[in-house]
């Protein structure tokens, strides 16, 4: 990641220099790498900068294609969250970062209420790195099982293999139960929630969650 | 290619002496009949998780086509299937599914493991992956390879149907169902980390492990 005279140069990016004017501070910085814009912002302001780039006449960013976020090797750095923008009138890409310090807390404002559709995004965020996302609507983990315990994979803490023995590993993925991922709205099946089997409708409604019995003894645990 | 071993009783044996024990003439000839038409009316329950159920679709298309072998018809309902077929790696989250579709299999049934990842974790030696399916069902054949070509497929179809040929219904251990255990696990858990330990070039994934 240098800033080449050149990189700088592609930093003029209009949408760069409109957001200077408009936040001053709060862009960092901006470089161009691969040809794509990036724009670091202060992440306590995320919020308001998506939804001026959103919203702006001009800018237009109204498609969210992603949310993921970076760990580097490098312990100093700190995390970022990306965000890879696009309008979808003009064809043009714009990709914010926002860095969170690894000795503050994991947080940065949810942009759910700017697109509905960063719910799971912001979800996978979480599961796989720990970033909360505040005011998120419904802030649980998405791809690992819910009563996954053994941390978040993609941080680079984390071990390759994870942190329990594999027999623990099997003992908690065959004790979960597998209906228990799924709220009652993410189903397809919630228009046939009359049609159901007792049991199961009354454990949707219940919004009952997995839970992992303890191991019999204390052989079987970590 | 694995074969687990099973007690086998010749279909040859010429009616000698008509003992009260099992196996007599009675019984090897019923076990020929039996095991002749299970083998040949496997019906597979294509459990496809990855990438080695598209090499199990060209098995089943008409150019390798396993109709040869009676399997043609794909049991998407386990209540009706005879072979539960593993094609593709297995995460955690999935084994109790998996465990779940193999209890609702009726008896007989039997496993295939399918390529690297479904009999081994192949190489996703990570926090995800299931380190070889038989940690959650019995498994009869694995077939190795990455993916495994349709005839290794076949072949091991095929070695499966011989080991069908070899059972007898004198032995009725075979087919008693296998459950799981006060914990939840089928194999006690210092077999599952045997089984589990990193081998090959996954020895040296030291990278933050
Ligand atoms: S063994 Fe190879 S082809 Fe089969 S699921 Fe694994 S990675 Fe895919």
């Amino acid at each position: 990641m240098t800033e080449s005279p050149a990189a700088q140069a592609g930093a003029t990016h209009p949408s760069v220099e409109a957001l200077r004017e408009a936040f001053g501070d709060t862009v960092t910085r901006a470089t161009v790498s691969c040809g794509d814009t990036i724009v670091y912002v202060d992440a306590s302001r995320i919020r308001d900068v998506l939804a001026w780039l959103k919203d702006t006449p001009g800018q237009d960013y109204n498609y969210l294609v992603d949310i993921t976020a970076v760990e580097y090797r490098d312990v100093e750095r700190p995390i970022e969250v990306v965000y890879n923008l696009l309008s979808l009138e003009r064809k043009q890409p714009l990709r914010v970062k926002a860095e969170l310090p690894k000795d503050g807390p994991l947080e940065i404002d949810s942009v759910v209420v700017l697109w509905r559709g960063a719910n799971w995004l912001e979800r996978e965020v979480y599961d796989m790195f720990g970033i909360r996302f505040r005011d998120h609507p419904d802030l649980r983990r998405i791809l690992m099982w819910e009563t996954y315990a053994e941390g978040y994979p993609l941080r680079k803490s984390f071990p390759l293999r994870g942190r329990f023995s594999r027999s623990e590993q099997m003992r908690q993925a065959l004790n979960a139960n597998p209906e228990a991922h799924y709220s009652m709205e993410e189903l397809s099946i919630a228009e046939a929630y009359h049609n159901i089997p007792a049991d199961m409708r009354d454990r949707l409604a219940r919004g009952e969650r997995a839970k992992i019995p303890e191991p019999p003894s204390e052989t079987g645990g970590e | 290619m694995g074969l687990a071993s099973t007690p086998t009783s010749g279909p040859a044996a010429e009616p000698a002496v008509v003992s009260a024990v099992s196996p007599n003439w009675v019984t090897t000839r019923l076990d020929f009949l039996v095991n002749w038409a299970r083998s040949n009316s496997m019906w597979p329950m294509p459990f496809g998780t990855a990438c080695c159920a598209i090499e199990f679709m060209a098995t089943a298309a008409s150019r390798y086509d396993i109709a040869r072998f009676g399997m043609e018809r794909m049991s998407f309902s386990p209540r009706q299937a005879d072979v539960l077929l593993c094609a593709g790696r297995l995460p955690f989250k999935l084994a109790p599914v998996i465990r779940r579709i193999y209890d609702q299999m009726p008896q007989p049934k039997w496993v295939i493991s399918m390529g690297a990842c479904a009999s081994t974790g192949g190489i996703f030696d990570n926090y995800a992956m299931v380190q070889g399916i038989d940690t959650v069902v019995p498994v009869d054949v694995y077939v190795p390879g990455c993916p495994p070509r349709p005839e290794g497929l076949l072949y091991g179809i095929l070695l499966l149907q011989k080991k069908v040929r070899g059972e007898t219904l004198a032995d009725r251990s075979i087919r008693v169902e296998q459950t799981l255990d006060e914990r939840g696990l089928r194999l006690p858990p210092e077999r599952i980390d045997e089984i589990s330990e990193p081998f090959g070039n996954s020895v040296h994934q030291t990278r933050s492990a």
